[in-house]
């Protein structure tokens, strides 16, 4: 190794030790309710959770059914938001993510072939219910136009993230039944539809 | 490398050390959550054993219940999970838990094969006694849902773990490792068992 190398590693080494939370605020910043929109569903477990159930089934079904996730899932939070903050109806709750996150697990699990219409109308169903759920905590000073952009940006990035590499791992060849890239995401199904149950258990408990 | 590093190495360390946020007491909140459900099944050691060897044995079953068993598993513990979380009372739950890991080690240990009906039917009993413990504490948790995924994730790490070392029985010296390890865990199965009974101080 040459002295300049070992300088530069060592100062790297530094900076990188004294490296502390930029503090930017982009949230005060000009676009800030775009960052407030995108960043809002990515900080709740709940959202974490169904969107990437959600976009984990859209892969393991196809590219040709899961692409129209792509539209379908963005508009359904646009929809949801739409409905939560303008007409005030909310059909969020414990219990009705935790049946989400139980059903979703449950298609993974047994890798039930569901028609690209019921597949959209799932996603757009629960697109709806999310955006409702986002829509609870906006505030009278949000700029609700970039918060919106900002949420169906995030939705379709996550979703199509989520789906491509669902595809990329599941491979081509999805003919045999054991092979265990298959059996890997039916058995993170199981372990979603585990997690939705308790949660179901939970919620009807308190 | 040039001793002439060395200099430069005072203040690389000054760097290092300098104070951070000391970030204690995480235990509370989202990452409380997901921490203390995924440290439940492995802080005790009945519990983790049982798992790992639910795993071996599978292994040893070979198909379908090399594959059935992930997928599976994790539900029907979801369901002893919600009877936990209902305060559904079960018979002797801490006697079962520690009977699993006798039994389970014991399949092991003799390689004992099961129709995969009757296989399942054994686990999924034991499963539903599991749940049921890690269930139990899930109300209490500092968030509920990041302790659900947290104690799946780590049943179904342990699983995992038990499956890779049932490849062993590939070869005849892992084979005579593997039937070892399940002497061991059902010993540990016994004692917990007698412990559990008050046989034992």
């Amino acid at each position: 190794m040459n002295i300049r190398l070992g300088r530069g590693l060592i100062a790297a080494a530094v900076l990188l030790a004294q490296a502390s939370p930029a503090e930017a605020h982009i949230v005060a910043a000009r676009l800030g309710d775009f960052y407030a929109g995108a960043l809002h569903p990515l900080t709740d477990l709940q959202d974490v959770i169904l969107w990437g159930a959600m976009g984990v089934l859209g892969g393991t079904l196809g590219a040709a059914r899961g692409r129209w996730l792509v539209l379908v899932f963005p508009l359904g939070l646009l929809a949801g938001l739409a409905l939560g903050q303008d007409f005030e109806i909310t059909l969020t709750g414990s219990t009705v993510d935790a049946g989400m996150v139980l059903v979703l697990g449950l298609l993974l699990a047994t890798a039930v072939r569901i028609p690209t219409v019921a597949l959209c109308a799932l996603a757009f169903a629960l697109a709806v219910i999310r955006g409702m759920a986002n829509a609870t905590d906006l505030g009278p000073e949000t700029d609700r136009l970039l918060f919106a952009a900002g949420l169906a940006c995030s939705g379709y990035a996550v979703i199509t993230l989520v789906m491509a590499l669902v595809l990329a791992f599941r491979g081509a060849d999805t003919s045999v039944p054991t092979s265990w890239r298959k059996i890997t995401l039916q058995a993170l199904g199981g372990w979603i539809a585990a997690i939705g149950l308790m949660m179901v258990g939970y919620s009807l408990a308190s | 490398m040039s001793l002439r590093i060395f200099r430069y190495l005072p203040f690389a360390i000054a760097g290092l050390v300098l104070p951070q946020a000391a970030f204690a007491h995480e235990q509370v909140g989202l990452g409380g959550g997901l921490v203390s459900g995924f440290l439940h099944p492995l802080t005790g050691i009945d519990h983790l054993i049982a798992m790992v060897a639910v795993g071996i044995w599978g292994a040893q079953l070979g198909a379908p219940a090399i594959w059935v068993l992930p997928i599976t598993f994790p539900l029907v513990m979801a369901i002893g999970g919600v009877l936990g979380i209902l305060h559904v009372p079960l018979p002797m739950p801490e006697v079962m838990i520690a009977l699993s890991a006798l039994i389970l080690g014991a399949a092991v240990a003799v390689r004992m094969r099961l129709p995969f009906a009757a296989a399942a039917a054994v686990v999924a009993v034991f499963a539903i006694f599991h749940g049921y413990a890690h269930g139990a504490e899930l109300p209490k948790s500092a968030n509920p849902l990041a302790y659900g995924v947290g104690f799946v994730v780590s049943t179904g790490l342990l699983h995992l773990c038990g499956i890779t070392i049932g490849t062993l029985t590939r070869w005849p010296a892992g084979e005579r490792l593997i039937q070892g390890l399940g002497v061991v865990i059902a010993m540990l199965g016994g004692y917990f068992l007698a412990l559990s009974l008050g046989a034992v101080a």
